[in-house]
């Protein structure tokens, strides 16, 4: 087809794929998972996927728009379980109580990432570290809030509504998934704060000198990132019903597995919400895959660092290589 | 607190060090019990596993890379790591994350409960007594001390910081980048492998979950001791300071009866404070 079209030049198709590599994987790896399993091609299996991916994917969207910049936020999956455990004691079982819960939540959940915002963009400290120590010090907070059990009730009708499907089909959860990357990927392309996160990710002191407000966008995009994974934990708590203390741990790494696979890196000022979703799509598929073929947890486990392991040389391959 | 840190910054590459000194002076201070030989010699027992751990880790964020795999195996798993690095091209983290996985899965399938009873001489080394001085401290000086000789004064060590530095400047130069960075791996899962020796020697028991956290622990000291996260700066003695901070701390903070809930609070302020403190002076840009 290439060969027809003159406008699509080799070089042009290399741009191509590189853009496109993780919707290829991810494709790739669907038409296998159709071909060992017929529930591959059932909407609902596919659409319950996305409902069950929804709080880490709300969680990475957050965190892509921090890596775009060059950060990192690690303290995500802290959020979640205190956020989880917050929302869940502020409800106390009653509907009535729920917008005040969710206001609170989603300020707690801002708080932090304004705090690790704050320290990161007056300090040149690694990203990484910071939100790790953060990641631990809210571990802490929630065991100290929440006696170390699970504590709050769930008001009635919240957990119905976020499980509810629309027109019996389409999830609730996966829907407000949706739509939090739609927002993502507007703020992400259509505004001068998404352009300026590519900018500083690429190269920050020309991004100084060109007279960007470094310290505001730093800020502002831990912040989104808190309020992300604030929202993450409400849907945790909506899917599963429980607080649990530690409900979100070790999901920061599932949230940077998506990102780093769909294409942000870690030095910043490439990749995006796109790729990412693409990304996490990848990761519950081969997820989803080991389970429905009948692996025990062990094999799955393998499997699934295997296929990740492969996704990622696979998706490497496909890129140009500058 | 940005003024304070800001005034704190000068001590530099040294802070760690101040931190450690002035922590033991506190220990010392508040709990009588934290001046006994047996507990010195305790905190130094705990601290072995965690601190040969974090030599290894040093080698491969010197390089500018990461490793999360830690206690999950030994030098092979980092040889197969470091191989699949270069080869495929496929991230660092993404690599061991994906190994990480893979490894759990091996030692569930191969056991998924505590299995045997070590033998003594494992729990030898990792509890037992030389001339009073714990095996385990004296093993973790003498591989410290090896790791700071190879890090700083042999060839392999140069490149490793070059690469970490700039790896495109270091391949221009002539390094050959994938097999110092393969070496850096496999020093990373050797040591990882004589790491868990000791845990598995300290609990008596080999339980499959034992490494959990640990990685994450061995990538905090690193950076506390200031090795840059990027790559290209480091010291095995920052990396030996931090781990002893952390061992200290924790110590210090079961003997005042302090519950775990705030323990865990009060080392994720000090990670932060530390971090904050112990900043690099960057040149400016």
């Amino acid at each position: 087809m290439s060969q027809r079209t003159p406008a699509l030049t080799a070089g042009e198709w290399l741009r191509f794929l590189d853009r496109f590599a993780i919707w290829i994987v991810l494709l790739l790896l669907l038409a296998v998972a159709a071909l060992l399993s017929d529930a591959f091609l059932r909407p609902n299996y596919l659409l319950n996927i996305l409902r069950q991916t929804a709080p880490v994917g709300i969680a990475a969207i957050g965190v892509t728009l921090v890596m775009i910049a060059g950060g990192v936020d690690l303290s995500v999956g802290a959020v979640i379980s205190l956020t989880a455990v917050v929302s869940a004691v502020l409800m106390e079982g009653d509907a009535a109580n729920v917008p005040y819960a969710v206001v609170v939540t989603l300020l707690v959940g801002t708080a932090i990432g304004l705090a690790n915002g704050v320290l990161i963009a007056f300090n040149r400290v690694s990203p990484f570290i910071l939100t790790l120590g953060m990641a631990i010090v809210i571990y802490g907070v929630t065991q100290i809030y929440s006696g170390g059990t699970a504590r709050g009730v769930v008001a009635p009708g919240f957990r119905e509504v976020f499980n509810a499907r629309i027109g019996g089909l389409v999830p609730v959860l996966a829907l407000a998934f949706a739509l939090v990357a739609v927002l993502g990927i507007f703020v992400q392309r259509a505004t001068r704060f998404g352009r300026s996160l590519y900018l500083i990710g690429s190269n920050a002191a020309a991004a100084r000198l060109a007279g960007l407000p470094i310290a505001r966008v730093t800020v502002a995009a831990y912040a989104i990132s808190g309020f992300c994974a604030a929202l993450g934990g409400m849907a945790l708590l909506a899917r599963s019903g429980v607080s649990s203390t530690f409900a979100g741990r070790g999901l920061e790494f599932d949230v940077l597995a998506a990102v780093v696979l769909g294409g942000t890196t870690f030095e910043g000022g490439r990749g995006g919400i796109g790729g990412t979703v693409a990304g996490l799509l990848v990761l519950v598929v081969a997820f989803n895959l080991v389970n429905i073929v009948g692996l025990d947890y062990n094999a799955q486990l393998i499997v699934k660092g295997a296929i990740i392991i492969a996704a990622s040389a696979l998706y490497a391959r496909l890129k140009v290589r500058r | 607190m940005t003024a304070l840190v800001a005034r704190a910054r000068p001590l530099g590459r040294h802070g760690i060090f101040i931190l450690l000194l002035i922590l033991a002076m506190v220990g010392a201070a508040a709990a009588p019990e934290f001046r006994t030989p047996e507990n010195v010699a305790n905190v130094l027992k705990q601290s072995a596993a965690l601190g040969v751990l974090a030599v290894g880790q040093s080698f491969v964020i010197v390089g500018g890379m990461i490793d999360l795999l830690a206690l999950a195996l030994g030098a092979g798993v980092g040889a197969i790591n470091g191989g699949l690095n270069n080869r495929l091209r496929v991230h660092p983290l993404i690599l061991t994350f994906g190994m990480l996985s893979i490894l759990q899965g091996m030692i569930f399938v191969y056991t998924d409960r505590s299995v045997g009873l070590v033998s003594p001489a494992f729990r030898w080394i990792a509890d037992g007594n030389v001339l009073g001085v714990p095996f385990a401290a004296l093993l973790l000086a003498v591989l410290s001390l090896g790791a700071a000789f190879l890090l700083h004064r042999t060839r392999f060590g140069h490149h490793l910081m070059a690469i970490g530095g700039s790896e495109e400047n270091a391949r221009r130069a002539g390094i050959d980048a994938a097999r110092v960075k393969l070496v850096a791996f496999t020093l990373s899962g050797l040591s990882a492998g004589v790491a868990g020796i000791l845990l598995a020697g300290r609990l008596g028991t080999g339980y499959p979950n034992a490494g959990a956290g640990y990685e994450l622990d061995a990538i905090v000291a690193v950076v506390l001791g200031g090795t840059a996260l990027a790559g290209g700066r480091g010291t095995i003695a920052g990396t030996i300071a931090a781990v002893l901070v952390l061992g200290i701390t924790s110590n210090l903070l079961n003997l005042l009866e302090v519950s775990a809930f705030v323990q865990m609070l009060i080392k994720g302020l000090i990670v932060i404070l530390a971090i904050l403190v112990n900043q690099p002076a960057r040149r400016p840009l």
